[in-house]
């Protein structure tokens, strides 16, 4: 117990050397979409699913999946494939669904809101001075759900603004939509 | 509270919005130089009548006496007596801005305006000679609330004047009654003062009581002295009271002020009212009614000593909103999430060797956990629950004025009183019950000769059960009256066009006595003031199935009307049709669902680019739902595959809406769709349908009204009425 607990002090005091180093680290979910790395605020992020039974919601705006029932509650699923136009691949069993929450004070609805990914990876942390800036990189399409680009490991990870996708903000209209060739009904 | 005072604000206001109505055409015809329409004269009356009984009801004081001043002048306006002049008209305007300006003060929770409804009477006194030697009026000398005097009826005001002529005095008995065995109480009661006097009224305190018990003051004449009283009627829960005399002997200062009968506000000083006014009102002195919390307190009477009988009020019970409640419902929601955070912790604890112990312990206190929250839950749920009784006692005070008013004369039995609903629906329910009973005691119970001639005994009954079934409440309205004349609303509603006299033939009872339900429908030649005017059967059924309720008629005649409302225990589950739509399961709200039956595609006919059917001589417009939501049929359905189309109707409309498969009728509980999903229509919510498995409840009125309302709707109607002829 003792040796686990000393272990986790010098953790600690080195992880707050490097935040007064690098300035304070927050940390970021990262998961895969379409052979990509994205990562939203852990903070935002409520918990975790494995893909329960969806069912559609016809006359939907385009990136609702459908919607699922989380213990009683019927929250919607979203698809940030298509809000980011990446090729749709049918859920795996690695497949997950985060319960993301943005508060009213956070510029969201504080709905709670499914995301669908095809991989949730682990978390990673990294200060603002860590973190690029993805409109130099980034086509403007991606530009205005990509916050900006953090490198760590040799992987590039995409910070994803949970703010234009849970903020109550207008889905883009369905003749925009992508192609749904690759994806088969949940 | 709130609700309560802004129904009432609400509902007054229409009324008066309808006597502004008149008041102008009658100014017109008087400008005119026509004659003046008796017809208006008599709505104008009706309508101040019904504002004096309303707020005679709900304690708005100055209103009550206001209308019943104004009611004295239309009544002597409508025998003849007074003439109508501009002037007089001039006073009856005046009235409608007092009135508005008496809403206007309740609406922002101050008292009633005092000097404006004064100035008022006194003009209404000026315009109206009265022949009455005012002077010797002995009801002014009385401590009496003005709130009770409104609502007394003729009968029981002249009965109190000839007593208090004869010098009898007069006293207050509060009697709690047992809510289970009232009607033997109060007998008993009755039975046990007349050697001592006479029972002139009693009414509802408006205090104390609570689901079980209600508060009544009797108002008793007796020439006994109040020791005698107190000696000879004493019992559980009775406190007899004398009357105080204004001025008189028992209002000396060392003595403490005597109750104020049927009203709970405390009076700090009673000046003699006007002499030639017993109903004038002196400023400063507000009283207060029977439901006082309409009115917000005012200050000044916080000041003064609050007599014994108020004090009694404090129960066992608290009020609460049911918007708390909903929030600690949503707090057991968060507190489920948290518990299955703990279960996963748990499962991992217990997954570790070396926590073996620990993980046990764990377990433990997780399932003490899980059963607690189980218990919270329904705990909260049960809180929601009132007895149906509240209803019913709003009722028992309708049936009275109702039944007094037709001079019929009406006995209310009930049985279940104690059945229980959530809150919500009892709110909801008050309206259609109250014109149900209204309709069987207008329409229904037969006046005294004609019951007599029929060999029934004089007094109507009107029977009002209520009763659990399964996951339902029903509850019935049954009367003994003259039962509904099939053949009088089959010609009425030949003659409104809603069926043509070749279709009568196919129509069953269920049918024909459906038509009641109609708008506007209505068999009786002439309006008069509580029903039948052809609104109400109409808005009964469309409140009862906003609550997700069934309504039914039965009828026998000569032998009497029942009617049954099936509802839910709860808002929140509703029977529904499980159905398959493009291999997708949806629930339709059985609220809404008229028939299913098998469709047959080559009775399908195309108007104006619309699929229609014909059902029963009627045309019926057709939705697949399958393309309206734009579902992809699986390729496994083949297009031979039989499929059903399941009638809904939403007032006057009907669509046949065509799908693959009917599961069955299943309870559910309707659950919001998300923020994010608010703009979608046609869908009411979804709802969980076992393995996990989410339905979504199909938004029949909607879908209805999206597809009548294309543009089409007038066409369609068109064709029904041209295809058939």
């Amino acid at each position: 117990m003792s040796k686990a607990r000393e272990a986790s002090e010098a953790r600690r005091a080195a992880l707050a050397r490097r935040a007064v180093e690098r300035g304070i680290r927050a940390e970021y979910l990262a998961f895969r979409m379409a052979d990509e790395i994205y990562a939203v605020p852990i903070a935002y992020v409520k918990e975790i699913l494995k893909l329960p039974p969806l069912t559609e919601v016809p006359r939907a705006p385009f990136d609702v999946m459908g919607v699922i029932s989380v213990r009683g509650r019927i929250v919607t699923v979203r698809d940030l494939r298509r809000r980011l136009r990446l090729p749709e691949a049918a859920p795996t069993r690695r497949s997950r669904i985060l319960l993301a929450e943005l508060g009213p004070e956070q510029g969201g609805t504080g709905e709670r809101v499914g995301l669908f990914v095809d991989e949730v990876l682990h978390v990673y942390r990294f200060a603002d001075a860590e973190i690029e800036s993805a409109a130099n990189v980034l086509g403007s399409e991606l530009a205005e759900y990509v916050t900006g680009i953090g490198r760590q490991e040799g992987e590039m990870i995409l910070l994803v603004d949970l703010k234009p996708i849970l903020g109550g903000a207008k889905a883009p209209a369905p003749a925009q939509r992508p192609a749904l060739g690759g994806r088969t009904g949940a | 509270m709130v609700d309560q005072r802004d129904e009432f604000i609400s509902e007054a206001q229409e009324i008066i919005e309808g006597l502004a109505r008149d008041l102008l055409a009658l100014d017109a015809s008087l400008k005119r130089k026509e004659g003046v329409d008796h017809e208006l004269i008599n709505d104008t009356f009706r309508a101040v009548h019904t504002l004096k009984g309303l707020s005679g009801l709900f304690g708005v004081a100055r209103m009550s006496t206001l209308s019943h001043h104004l009611e004295d002048l239309l009544d002597e306006m409508r025998l003849g007596r007074v003439e109508l002049t501009p002037r007089v008209l001039d006073v009856l305007f005046r009235a409608v801005e007092v009135y508005g300006q008496i809403l206007a003060a309740l609406r922002a929770g101050e008292p009633e305006p005092a000097r404006v409804v004064d100035d008022l009477l006194s003009t209404l006194d000026d315009s109206v000679s009265r022949p009455t030697g005012a002077a010797a009026n002995p009801l002014a000398e009385y401590d009496l609330d003005p709130g009770l005097l409104a609502v007394l009826t003729e009968y029981e005001e002249h009965r109190l004047r000839t007593n208090l002529q004869q010098g009898v005095g007069l006293f207050v008995i509060r009697v709690r009654f047992d809510l289970a065995t009232i009607d033997g109480a109060l007998d008993n009661l009755k039975s046990r003062a007349k050697p001592h006097g006479e029972i002139l009224t009693y009414l509802p305190s408006g205090e104390g009581g609570d689901a079980e018990s209600i508060d009544l003051d009797v108002l008793l004449a007796s020439r006994q002295s109040l020791d005698v009283l107190r000696t000879e009627l004493a019992g559980p829960n009775v406190q007899i009271e004398a009357v105080a005399r204004r001025g008189g002997p028992h209002r000396a200062a060392s003595e403490p002020p005597a109750t104020t009968f049927g009203g709970q506000a405390p009076r700090v000083t009673t000046p003699p009212a006007a002499p030639e006014d017993l109903f004038a009102v002196a400023p400063g002195t507000a009283p207060r009614g029977p439901i006082g919390p309409i009115l917000e307190e005012e200050p000044q009477a916080t000041d003064a000593p609050r007599q014994g009988l108020s004090i009694r009020g404090v129960a066992q019970t608290v009020r609460v909103d049911i918007r708390k409640l909903d929030h600690l419902m949503n707090i057991v929601a968060e507190l489920a999430i948290v518990r299955s955070a703990l279960s996963r912790i748990t499962d991992r604890v217990r997954g570790a060797p070396e926590l073996r112990e620990l993980g046990i312990e764990l377990h433990r206190l997780h399932r003490g956990l899980d059963r607690h929250l189980g218990d919270l839950q329904s705990g909260i749920l049960e809180v929601r629950m009132v007895p149906l009784g509240q209803v019913f006692d709003k009722l028992a005070r309708v049936v009275r004025q109702i039944s007094r008013e037709h001079d019929k004369e009406v006995n209310l039995v009930i049985t279940g009183a104690e059945t229980e609903v959530d809150k919500l629906i009892v709110e909801e329910l008050s309206d259609p019950l109250m014109h149900m009973i209204r309709n069987a005691i207008d329409h229904g119970i037969e006046g005294k000769r004609v019951r007599e001639e029929r060999g029934k005994p004089e007094a109507g009954t009107i029977a009002l059960n209520a009763y659990q079934k399964g996951n339902h409440v029903v509850l019935e309205v049954q009367d003994d009256g003259a039962g509904i004349d099939e053949d009088r609303v089959l010609a009425t509603a030949i003659k409104r066009g809603l069926v043509s006299p070749s279709e009568v033939e196919a129509l069953l009872q269920r049918d024909v006595l459906g038509f009641i339900f109609m708008p506007g429908f209505t068999t009786k030649a002439g309006a008069d003031e509580l029903s039948g005017r052809g609104v109400g059967m109409d808005v009964v059924k469309t409140n009862i199935s906003k609550l997700g309720g069934v309504i039914d008629v039965h009828s026998e005649l000569g032998i009497g009307t029942k009617m049954t409302v099936t509802l839910p225990i709860t808002l929140a589950i509703i029977s529904a049709l499980v159905v398959v739509i493009a291999g997708r399961r949806y629930a339709l709200p059985l609220a809404s669902v008229l028939e299913a039956l098998v469709f047959d595609p080559s009775s399908v006919r195309t108007i104006e680019g619309r699929e229609v059917m014909t059902l029963r001589g009627a045309t019926l417009a057709l939705c697949r739902l399958d393309a309206f939501f734009g579902l992809p049929r699986p390729p496994s359905a083949t297009s031979s595959a039989r499929r059903f189309v399941v009638v809904v109707g939403v007032g006057n409309h009907r669509l046949g809406c065509v799908v693959d498969q009917l599961i069955g009728q299943q309870d559910i509980v309707i659950k919001p769709l998300g923020k994010s999903l608010e703009g979608v229509r046609g869908f009411a919510g979804a709802t969980e349908l076992g393995d996990q498995h989410v339905g979504l409840v199909i938004d029949a009125p909607a879908i209805v009204e999206e597809i009548l309302a294309a543009g089409d709707a007038s066409r369609l109607l068109g064709a029904r009425r041209g295809g058939e002829a």
